[in-house]
């Protein structure tokens, strides 16, 4: 096998019925439903390799999640090619749910009255997990996460955090091959981000499982995907390294300075565009072409103490490419 | 098989896990059925009263099978499936290597289970106080009868409930009242949870003993008193199972189609 997942010209509606506000509406939509067509994905392709770890990014609605739903099965394709794993999602096939896994952010399994730790037993019984392995990969994720003294405490009193770890403890113990990872590290403290990270990462690489996650926390990109697919509106924008988003579409460059004297200063706007000035510092936007020219050119005509050149943080290349900047 | 087992056992743990709302559930039960007995016992107060062809200690016996009856055929779960759609719950289980229809069914079972335990209980304590005229069933062929109706109608409510609770597939807030109406409205008035059916006019009864909900409670009840027996026992048994099949196939159809336009929604 050497494609893990396959996604072919996919296309994905939705019918939703519009409701006017308050009572009138109410009674409107009852006599006279208007549907209306929502189209979710329109014509996604795009093909993973086995081991790959992927970042989804886009904005809210632009069929992120309803891709991870098609691809695991929850979701009947309207039109289009799917496979994972060789196996058609939507056939559900018991073989092929026990080696996927999809953790929603804010979807649990656990059963909220109990202990999580019934939960993992009845997971145990469903994904009919030996009961060795199922011993040693509980104790495993168990210390990873630092679950031990919460076992035995019911799920309704634990925190967002914990919960999470908890859920993810369910969702791994199987030890699917396919991971799809819904925003985990929404509604997370920094730390508690880092940790889900660190853990996804030594995921990926120690067993070698694709994964594949949507995340609107660039961290989570740019710490754990060498790949990413930009969608928006239901298409895909980019599909590549996460550098080479970076190069192909942020089209100029940043260089930052440090002045020694304040001499001439409003000469600058000559090389470049000026972002920032305050005085010792200067930060200019230059196209990228033109970058080495006008560091040379700041470095001659300028008491510069320093000088360095950067790319153009992530956060703002992607804000930029919804903004519709980024063009196909 | 095991993981039915494992699903068993936490949903009985669930169920202990608010333990006050399971008593005041019974509660309500012990006094629908008081509230019953009282009804009928007045309105056969005077001596040598029959109404319908029913005397004190038929119409007593009836409501007394009606509460071991109900206990095994109504105590059920599955209405939570409409919510499970509603709400984007199912995809929990979708994504499990599990038949979700099973999975309703033996927490059904649980529930029946714990629900008997109590009844058993409730019953023996009502009939020690009330101390009505009551039938004890000793022919074995009757007790059969009677086992295979009580199995058909556990399955005959199981998928109607699984049905209505298949509509917010298409209409995700009209859960509750679909619910209301054929739980509460239909399934009470028609099954002879209520009154015994064969006090209606005869064109009314043959109609209601053609749709399913009479196979509920009354069926099982007057085959336990032995009021039905031979022809009209296995032609009763045969409407049953055919209804039986009739609504497992639909439930297929209907998933088959549901599932299709399935949101999967909650994020």
């Amino acid at each position: 096998m050497n494609r893990a997942i396959i996604v072919d010209n996919l296309v994905k509606n939705f019918e939703i019925t519009e409701k006017g506000p308050g009572l009138t509406g109410a009674i409107k939509s009852l006599i006279s439903p208007k549907k209306k067509e929502v189209h979710a994905l329109r014509g996604v392709s795009f093909t993973i390799q086995p081991g790959e770890l992927v970042g989804f990014i886009g904005p809210n609605g632009a069929g992120k999640t309803t891709t991870l739903k098609t691809l695991s099965g929850l979701l009947y394709p309207t039109s289009g090619f799917v496979e994972v794993l060789e196996f058609d999602p939507w056939e559900r096939k018991p073989e092929f749910l026990k080696q996927i896994s999809l953790v929603m952010g804010q979807k649990n399994q656990l059963w909220w009255d109990l202990p999580a730790m019934e939960t993992f037993e009845l997971n145990r019984a469903i994904y009919e997990i030996p009961t060795r392995s199922y011993q040693e990969n509980l104790k495993e994720l168990v210390e990873l996460l630092d679950l031990e003294k919460l076992l035995e405490t019911p799920v309704r009193k634990l925190s967002l955090g914990q919960r999470m770890r908890m859920e993810l403890t369910a969702a791994l113990l199987h030890k699917p091959k396919v991971l799809f990872l819904d925003e985990p590290t929404i509604g997370l403290d920094l730390i508690a981000q880092q940790k889900m990270r660190d853990f996804i990462y030594n995921y990926n690489s120690k067993y070698g499982a694709t994964i594949l996650l949507t995340s609107h926390n660039m961290d989570d990109l740019v710490d754990l995907a060498r790949r990413v697919i930009v969608i928006n509106e239901g298409q895909i924008l980019f599909d590549g390294a996460l550098e080479e988003l970076v190069t192909k579409y942020a089209k100029e460059k940043i260089i930052k300075a440090t002045l020694s004297k304040e001499d001439g200063i409003a000469d600058i706007e000559k090389i470049g565009k000026v972002k920032k000035l305050a005085f010792p510092q200067v930060i200019l936007s230059v196209p990228r072409a033109a970058c080495a020219v006008a560091a040379s050119e700041l470095l001659q005509n300028f008491p510069v103490d320093d000088l360095t050149i950067e790319e153009i943080p992530i956060e703002d290349v992607i804000r930029k490419a919804f903004k519709g900047g980024l063009k196909r | 098989m095991k993981k039915y087992w494992g699903i068993f056992r936490i949903s009985f743990q669930q169920e202990f896990a608010y333990r006050l709302n399971f008593v005041l559930w019974r509660v309500r039960n012990v006094f629908q059925i008081l509230l019953t007995y009282f009804l009928w016992s007045t309105v056969f107060a005077g001596p040598g009263t029959q109404i319908f062809g029913y005397d004190r200690a038929k119409i007593l016996t009836y409501v007394f099978a009606i509460m071991i009856v109900r206990a095994l055929v109504f105590s059920a779960r599955a209405m939570d499936v409409s919510r499970d759609i509603a709400q984007g719950d199912l995809s929990n289980y979708l994504l499990k290597p599990l038949s979700y229809l099973k999975y309703w069914f033996t927490r059904d079972v649980s529930s029946k289970v714990l629900n008997l335990i109590f009844a058993g209980a409730e019953f023996i304590i009502l009939f020690l106080i009330l101390r009505p005229p009551f039938f004890f069933q000793g022919d074995t062929v009757a007790l059969l009868a009677f086992t295979a109706s009580i199995i058909l109608a556990i399955m005959i409510y199981f998928f109607i409930l699984f049905l209505i609770s298949s509509i917010p597939f298409w209409a995700p807030e009209i859960g509750w009242g679909s619910h209301f109406l054929v739980t509460v409205v239909i399934i009470e008035a028609f099954s002879g949870a209520l009154f015994p059916i064969n006090i209606l006019p005869q064109g009314l009864q043959s109609f209601i003993m053609a749709t399913p909900f009479p196979y509920l409670i009354y069926f099982p009840v007057q085959v336990y008193l032995g009021n039905i027996q031979g022809s009209a026992l296995m032609g009763g048994l045969m409407v049953a199972l055919a209804w039986t099949g009739v609504l497992w196939f639909s439930l297929k159809f209907i998933w088959q189609k549901g599932l299709k336009v399935y949101q999967a929604i909650g994020r």
